[in-house]
Formats: structure tokens, C-alpha cells, sequence
């Protein structure tokens, strides 16, 4: 009697835990490799802030650097040799292009709203390979090249983009979204081999990794945060934010070591 | 101890079913009875219970049945970006969509049902329900009746746009970026051919060509060219020709750097008037202003556009080469012409559909060949034949791609009885390959396009090289998309294995077809069931026997290929409902 009590129970147990997996991947694919935002942000100006720094590292055996296959428009695209951007690491395996933010700030300070937002497609690959871009703000993509790109940009919850920039359009200003989301893939059908990411974010406290593995979040308020990542090939640790305090004045360091998600 | 247990179970499952059913209730609203079973009856093996494309008849097919959770849609009467209108789905449910496996639900669903399911596949994208505005349709104004001018001023915007990219030099889908082309779920994706519209996914008119490079095809790599897309956006054609040639001087004057500044920032001023436009905020009356003018050249421009796409195919799909229109092989007493030789554009083509090879492993579901065309020639000793088919890819050897998989050379076949049937009841051999009959190749390779080999073949794992090669005379060329391939033989030989000819007698006739970046290889492959051709006899010949027959017999042999592959399909279809 017993057993079969219990038997049934699991049996539910483990069909409610499928309907909950169910419920949960019919939304949006593969949450686990977004970024986290908070529920609301309003902004305002912050003084004596403290700063959040440190250095991403890549830990465990690098991914063989993937030399691109330039099949077009060799002549401009394939100047110079061209690799998979993927994983890119200095000599003491210093992580660039990974996003560190914080994941439930909710009053801070103002976007920079100077600052530009630009994404070049030069011999033909994106620089920067992974751009945030403040949400209502317009990005404009540049054609340094004397080719036709396209820009693709595979957004979900926002409306999915893909605009001709032809080789005579140098500078094609995009219209600012207006929900949160990413990142979101960017690419280039004419040239398959030109891969980005851009990141619509509601608040200024994202960084991207530099050469050196550095970020650098600046006036911050004195608090308490969830410090989240996220990397292309890395993935991401929404599950297991890093909890970081920050004084008033103060300075925090917080460094990371990655691997490859599985 | 057993208490507790239960206890914390109970509240847990409590829990989980809570949730479970409550994000449940938030992705679907209620619908109705109606739309949910003809979606689960008629649509469900294709697109998933779920909508998410991965139906059970799913996995072999490409492009894949439509993954409804993401509200990409290919065709819309809509704006960049937008959803597609209710009819838009509508009609595309009515339609189907060629060149793909979604078949149209005209006879198969009343009307009513069609609009259920239509409410239905929206429940799977929250998009539909959260949009608070309805879409913004693209405008139809300003229609340019086809010219040869306004063709030949849409030639130069396929150009400069970029279509050419993709699309090829003349529009045969074989642009050097055609290769590399994957689709919002990574799927490998093909430009449309233009020059066979029949295949297009959202209909053939003017109309339906502007809706789709202004709208865009949501998920695929067609972008969508609209407003500032156009050089020179804002300004008009006159303003537009001043400064191209201001800007083709090696040095402007200061007045014309003035002027064409002034132009700059007309430019600019119209390309944020757009932005503000796409963001949603209303436009000034000056702004609406602004973009209606620039509108009106981007509209002008676009119906030309969409008349060079409209010309780049024929009127209709052409007939299939089947009675009547069997080909025939005209005499001539002269020299018969060479590949380059002007004397084949006397001649209309045969048309040939071809289709994927689906009766024996390995098959292919989805073609890329769509078909064959044949003209022929003959004179007192000698046949020649010109065929031609489309194929996006050059392939000449095995390459092996990690994005793209293996490909394989591309390649042709050209199939008849060894014997020609000696009337109407002779039973002609196998279609695929031949049996216990054998067939008589032609067998082409795109890697040595000046050679044919003589095939006997009796089956498909029977394939003997004649020991007599070197009866023919062969050239081959590829260019834009398009093999041409030429065949000069003698009427008769002296090999008994070879076909032998004789003007009046209708011979059967098949294709295969290979094209190796599809995967396509050896019997994995497109063909087509028996035709037949006659050399056409001289007016004075009396030899003319009975091709009336022949060609009954052509259908008979098609429609029971049809019924073949209907069968096979429900046949699976009914294994899987039986799961
Ligand atoms: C044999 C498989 C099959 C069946 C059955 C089928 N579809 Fe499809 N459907 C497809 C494929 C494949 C595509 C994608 C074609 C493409 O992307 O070019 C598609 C695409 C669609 C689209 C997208 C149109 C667009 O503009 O992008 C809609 C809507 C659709 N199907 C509705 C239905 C409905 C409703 C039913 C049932 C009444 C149905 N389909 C049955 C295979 C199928
Ligand atoms: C980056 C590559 C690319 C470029 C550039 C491009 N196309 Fe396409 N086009 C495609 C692909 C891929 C398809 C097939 C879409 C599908 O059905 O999945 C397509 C399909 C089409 C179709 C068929 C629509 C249908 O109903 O099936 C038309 C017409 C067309 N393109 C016209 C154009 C024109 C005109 C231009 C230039 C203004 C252009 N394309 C530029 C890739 C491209």
C-alpha cells in the first residue's frame, strides 16, 4: 500500500516536474545564454559612487583558433588572414568580449548619452565583435569596405532586422528598440563568416572585456549587487551571480575564470 | 516519517502544478475548439504539436515546416519587421507555398476552418497578442505598368541594391554569397531562383515581387529593401542625378561643395524622419511631408525593380514536354549546329519537370534541380541535342564544408530503352534505371564537360560501362546558373548496345539529375518518369506511327509515379498516427 502510494506519487511528482520543463522552454530558446535586467530602472545622478573591476581569464584547453574560409570578395575581405572570434585570448589566457554587469540595479546613474554607438564592418568582419547598446538609443552600423554587407540581426523580442547596406551607404543609423533583450546575434548573410553580438540593455552598468581581460563598472551607488557574465562561447552565470558590495567611494575587485559551456 | 513525506509531496506537486499551470494559461488564450483540431488533424505532423516545426514528417524535409513560436513569417503584405495580417495567413494557408512541402488548403478545408487555424498557429507567438497597434501594411501605391524601360531601369537597381549577391547575374539563384546561405534556425537556405518564379514561396505578380524585397522574408537572408535602402533616399531624381554627377568630378567647385552639402543633409534629415517613423513616434505634418516625397521616389523606383524580376521569367510556367508538346527533333539539311550556333534559338524548348528521387534509399526530399529543357536537330545522318537545367552551384569535385556538409559533383543523365518498344503495349523498361529491360545512358560529370560515358544499365546496382565508347560528340559550359550540355551522335551505330534512331518512331526518354551541393549522388538524385521524342519526319515521310499512344501511355506512367509517392506519403502518415 504504501509503495504504491508512493509510486504514484513520484510518477506525478515526475510529471508535473515535465510540465513545468515544458512550460518553461515555451517561451523563448536557450535562457540559460542571456542576460538577467532588472524588473524597472530609473535613473538618476549618482555621487560617490565606487567602482567595480577586475579580469575574466579562460581557463581549460583553448578551442583550435579557427582560421575563416574567405570565399568572396577576396580582394577586400581577404587581406589580411581572418579567425573564428569566438574565444580570443591574450598571452595569460585574458578573456575579451565577455559582458559583466549587474543583473538588479534598479536606480543609477544616466546612460552617456555622447557616447557613440557604432559598429563597423571593415574588411569584413564587425568591430567591436560584441556592442551594447542602450535601449531607445540608435546604433549606426558603418560600410568602410568597397563591398555590399547586409546587417542581420536576429532579435526575438524585438523586431528582427535585416537591412542591404550597400557599399555607397557609409553610415546606416538603425532605429533604437525598445525592450531589453540579448544578445542577440548579428551577421551578414552576403558574408557568412561575419558574426557579432549586440546586447539592448535598460542601464549603463554593463562592460564588455577589453585585450586585457579587464572591465570596469563606474559610479556604481553604494549597494549590494547580483555581478553576472556573459560569454559567446562561455556561456553565461545567471544561475550563480557573483554577490558583490560596493562602499560608497569604494572600490571592488572581482575576477573571473571561465570555461567552455558544454 | 511517512507523514511528512507526503505531506511536503503533496505541497510540492501542489506547487508545480500551480505553476505549470499558470505559465500555461498565460501562453495560450483560449481558442477555439474548432481551430485546435484541424491545426492537430491537418497541420501538426509537419509543424509540431507544439508549433514548433518539429512534427513527426519534419525531419526530412527542407526548408523545415515553419517553427510558429518565433513569428517569423515569409510572406507578408507587411512592413519590415511586422507580423503578418490575418489574411496574409490566410491566403498563404489557401495558397500553400511552392518550391517547399507546404502544400494549399483550398480543396482540402472549408474557408471557415481555414480562419479557425489561422487564430489557431497565432496562439503560439505572444507577439500577436501583445501588438498593440495592427501592422503596418506596405503601400501598393504608384504601380508602373511593365515597359522594356521600366525593366531595363530595375536591371541597374538589382545591381546596385545588391541583389546580385544572391540572386546572380541574370537571377538564377547562383550569386557567390548562394553557398553559404542558412536561415534564422541555421537550417541551409537557397536564393529563390528567378527565372523559375513558379517555385516562388508568395506568388508570381508585380505586386506580390514588391511586396517581398520591401517587406523582406522574415528568417531567411533576404533583407528587406526598404525606404533608405535607396541611394540617394530624400532627394528627388533630379536632385538625385545632380549630385551623382557632382560626386564624379575629381574636384568640386565651393558652390557645388555647397550644394551638394545642402543635398547631405537632405539626406540625412529624410533618414531620421524614417527612424522616428519605424520607432513609432508620430511624424510633424512637415515630417510626413518629408518622408511622403522621399516615398515617391523609392516607390518609383521599386516598381521598376519588380518589373526586371517579373521579366526574368516566362510568362507562365512552361508545359511539360507530354503529347502535343513531346519533343520533336526538326530536320535540317544542313550541318547541324554547334553549341554557339544561333540556329538554336529557332527552336522552343521542351520542358521537363524533375523531381526528387523518393523511391529507394538514399532520397531525396528536396529537389534543387526544378527541371530539364531539350531542343534537337536532325539531318540525313546525324541527331543533336541541346539541353539545358539550372543549378546554383558549380561543382566539379568532392568538397567537404563544416557548415555547409559534403558536396559532390554535379551531373546529368540522359536515359533510353536499348531497344525502342515496337508498338504501344511493349512494355518499356523500369523508369528508374531500368530492371530486367535495360536502359541505354548518356551519363555527363560536370568535371569532364567535353565527354559522355554509354551506360548499360539493368537496375540500379547494375551499371556496366560500354566497351564502345566515343560514338559522340560532347560539349558542356556552365555559366550564371544555367548548364548547357550538347550531344551530336549518327543516327544509327554499329554497337548494338546503343540506341538507334530512325526518323517518325516516338523513343522513350528519361532524366536524372545531379546537383552535388544539394547532396545529391548516385541514386540520390532528381529525375523524371518516361517521355518521348521523334525526330520529326520530312513532310514527304509516311513513317509516322503512333504517337498518340505514346503519349497517353507518358501520362499514365506519371500519374501512377504520383500515386506511388501519395501512397508512400500516407502510408507514413498513417504509421505515425498509429503511434
Ligand atoms: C507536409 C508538411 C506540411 C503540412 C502538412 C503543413 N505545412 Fe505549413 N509549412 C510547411 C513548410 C515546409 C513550410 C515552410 C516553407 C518555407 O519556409 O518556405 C510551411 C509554412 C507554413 C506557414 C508560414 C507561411 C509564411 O508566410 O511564412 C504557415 C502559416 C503554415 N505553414 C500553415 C500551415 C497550416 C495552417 C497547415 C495545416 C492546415 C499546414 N501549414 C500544414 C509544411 C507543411
Ligand atoms: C543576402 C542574400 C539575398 C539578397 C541580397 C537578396 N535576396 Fe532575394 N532571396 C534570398 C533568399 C535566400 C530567398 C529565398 C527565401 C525563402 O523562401 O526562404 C530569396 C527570395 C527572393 C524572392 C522570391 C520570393 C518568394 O515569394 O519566394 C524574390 C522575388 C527575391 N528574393 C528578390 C530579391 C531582390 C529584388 C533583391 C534585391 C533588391 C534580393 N532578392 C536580394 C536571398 C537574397
Amino acid at each position: 500500500m504504501k509503495i504504491k502510494l508512493l509510486t504514484s506519487l513520484a510518477v506525478l511528482l515526475v510529471f508535473s516536474l515535465g510540465l513545468i520543463v515544458f512550460a518553461d522552454d515555451h517561451g523563448k530558446s536557450d535562457e540559460m545564454n542571456k542576460l538577467v535586467f532588472p524588473k524597472s530602472y530609473s535613473a538618476k545622478a549618482v555621487s560617490g559612487g565606487g567602482k567595480i573591476s577586475g579580469v575574466v581569464k579562460f581557463e581549460g584547453d583553448l578551442p583550435e583558433k579557427k582560421k575563416l574560409e574567405i570565399n568572396k570578395d577576396e580582394a577586400v575581405c581577404g587581406a589580411e588572414d581572418k579567425y573564428d572570434e569566438s574565444v580570443v585570448v591574450g598571452e595569460g589566457k585574458e578573456l575579451k568580449n565577455t559582458i559583466v554587469y549587474l543583473m538588479d540595479i534598479s536606480t543609477g546613474k544616466d546612460f552617456d548619452k555622447k557616447a557613440k554607438l557604432e559598429m563597423d564592418q571593415k574588411g569584413c568582419k564587425f568591430t567591436p565583435h560584441v556592442q551594447i547598446v542602450p535601449v531607445g538609443a540608435r546604433l549606426t552600423m558603418l560600410n568602410s569596405d568597397k563591398v555590399n554587407h547586409n546587417v542581420h540581426i536576429f532579435s526575438s523580442i524585438n523586431k528582427e532586422v535585416n537591412k542591404p547596406q550597400p557599399k555607397v551607404r557609409k553610415k546606416m543609423p538603425l532605429a533604437a528598440v525598445k525592450k531589453a533583450e540579448g544578445p542577440v546575434e548579428v551577421k551578414c548573410d552576403i558574408h557568412g563568416w561575419m558574426k557579432a553580438w549586440i546586447a539592448y540593455v535598460p542601464h549603463p552598468y554593463f562592460a564588455v572585456t577589453n585585450e586585457k581581460g579587464e572591465f570596469t563598472l563606474e559610479d556604481v551607488p553604494a549597494g549590494t549587487y547580483k555581478l553576472g557574465y556573459w560569454h559567446e562561447a562561455c556561456g553565461s552565470n545567471i544561475k550563480e551571480p557573483v554577490t558583490v558590495t560596493v562602499a560608497a567611494g569604494g572600490e571592488v575587485k572581482q575576477d573571473f575564470t571561465l570555461k567552455l559551456k558544454k | 516519517m511517512f507523514r511528512k513525506v507526503f505531506v511536503l509531496w503533496s505541497i510540492l506537486i501542489g506547487f508545480t502544478i500551480f505553476i505549470s499551470i499558470q505559465s500555461y494559461t498565460q501562453d495560450a488564450p483560449e481558442v477555439s475548439a474548432k481551430g485546435k483540431e484541424v491545426y492537430e488533424h491537418s497541420c501538426a505532423h509537419c509543424h509540431g504539436i507544439e508549433g514548433r516545426g518539429d512534427g513527426s514528417a519534419a525531419e526530412n524535409l527542407l526548408p523545415k515546416p515553419r517553427d510558429f513560436t518565433r513569428g517569423l513569417y515569409k510572406i507578408r503584405s507587411t512592413e519590415s519587421g511586422e507580423l503578418p495580417t490575418d489574411q496574409d495567413l490566410f491566403d498563404i494557408i489557401t495558397d500553400g507555398m511552392p518550391g517547399s512541402s507546404m502544400p494549399g488548403w483550398e480543396s482540402q478545408l472549408k474557408a471557415d476552418e481555414r480562419w479557425e487555424v489561422v487564430s489557431y498557429i497565432k496562439t503560439f507567438y505572444d507577439g500577436f497578442k501583445e501588438r498593440e497597434t495592427p501592422p503596418r501594411e506596405i503601400s501598393l501605391e504608384g504601380k508602373i505598368a511593365y515597359s522594356a524601360e521600366s525593366a531595363q531601369i530595375g536591371k541597374t537597381l538589382y545591381t546596385d541594391l545588391g541583389c546580385i549577391e544572391c540572386h546572380g547575374n541574370v537571377g538564377r539563384g547562383d550569386g557567390t554569397s548562394a553557398p553559404t546561405l542558412t536561415d534564422a534556425w541555421n537550417d541551409r537556405t537557397w536564393p529563390a531562383n528567378l527565372a523559375e518564379n513558379w517555385n516562388f514561396r508568395g506568388g508570381t505578380d508585380t505586386e506580390d515581387i514588391f511586396k517581398r524585397f520591401i517587406g523582406g522574408i522574415a528568417g531567411s537572408p533576404m533583407p528587406a529593401f526598404e525606404g533608405d535602402s535607396f541611394l540617394h533616399f530624400g532627394l528627388s531624381s533630379e536632385e538625385s542625378k545632380r549630385l551623382s554627377e557632382m560626386e564624379n568630378k575629381d574636384e568640386m567647385t565651393p558652390e557645388e561643395e555647397e550644394e551638394s552639402g545642402k543635398l547631405y543633409e537632405k539626406m540625412d534629415e529624410a533618414v531620421l524622419v524614417a527612424l522616428d517613423r519605424a520607432e513609432g513616434t508620430e511624424l510633424t505634418p512637415e515630417a510626413q511631408k518629408i518622408y511622403d516625397d522621399a516615398m515617391k521616389v523609392v516607390a518609383e523606383k521599386s516598381w521598376h525593380l519588380a518589373n526586371y524580376v517579373k521579366s526574368l521569367s516566362p510568362e507562365k510556367r512552361p508545359e511539360t514536354a507530354i503529347g502535343n508538346n513531346s519533343l520533336r527533333s526538326q530536320y535540317t539539311v544542313e550541318e547541324l549546329p554547334i553549341i554557339e550556333d544561333e540556329a538554336w534559338n529557332t527552336l522552343e524548348d521542351s520542358y521537363y519537370p524533375l523531381v526528387g528521387q523518393v523511391v529507394i534509399e538514399p532520397r531525396q526530399f528536396n529537389p534543387t534541380i526544378d527541371s530539364v529543357r531539350v531542343k534537337s536537330f536532325y539531318n540525313d545522318t546525324e541527331v543533336a541535342f541541346l539541353f539545358t537545367w539550372h543549378d546554383r552551384t558549380h561543382n566539379i569535385e568532392v568538397e567537404e564544408n563544416e557548415d555547409t556538409g559534403t558536396s559532390y559533383e554535379d551531373g546529368i543523365a540522359i536515359q533510353f530503352p536499348v531497344k525502342p518498344p515496337k508498338g504501344p503495349t511493349d512494355e518499356k523498361p523500369y523508369f528508374l534505371w531500368g530492371g530486367k529491360k535495360p536502359v541505354y545512358v548518356w551519363q555527363w560529370k560536370a568535371s569532364e564537360q567535353d565527354k559522355i560515358t554509354e551506360l548499360t544499365v539493368k537496375g540500379v546496382n547494375n551499371v556496366t560501362v560500354q566497351e564502345n565508347q566515343g560514338d559522340l560528340n560532347v560539349k558542356g559550359e556552365y555559366k550564371d546558373g544555367e548548364y548547357r550540355l550538347w550531344v551530336k551522335r549518327a543516327l544509327t551505330t554499329d554497337d548494338k548496345k546503343d540506341l538507334q534512331l530512325e526518323p517518325g518512331v516516338f523513343v522513350p526518354i528519361a532524366f536524372s539529375a545531379w546537383d552535388g551541393a544539394n547532396g545529391d549522388k548516385d541514386i540520390k538524385r532528381v529525375m523524371s518518369s518516361w517521355y518521348s521524342f521523334v525526330l520529326e519526319p520530312v513532310p514527304s515521310s509516311r513513317r509516322f506511327i503512333y504517337p498518340p499512344i505514346v503519349a497517353l501511355l507518358s501520362v499514365g506512367f506519371l500519374i501512377g509515379l504520383r500515386g506511388f509517392v501519395q501512397r508512400r506519403n500516407s502510408a507514413s502518415d498513417e504509421a505515425e498516427t498509429e503511434q
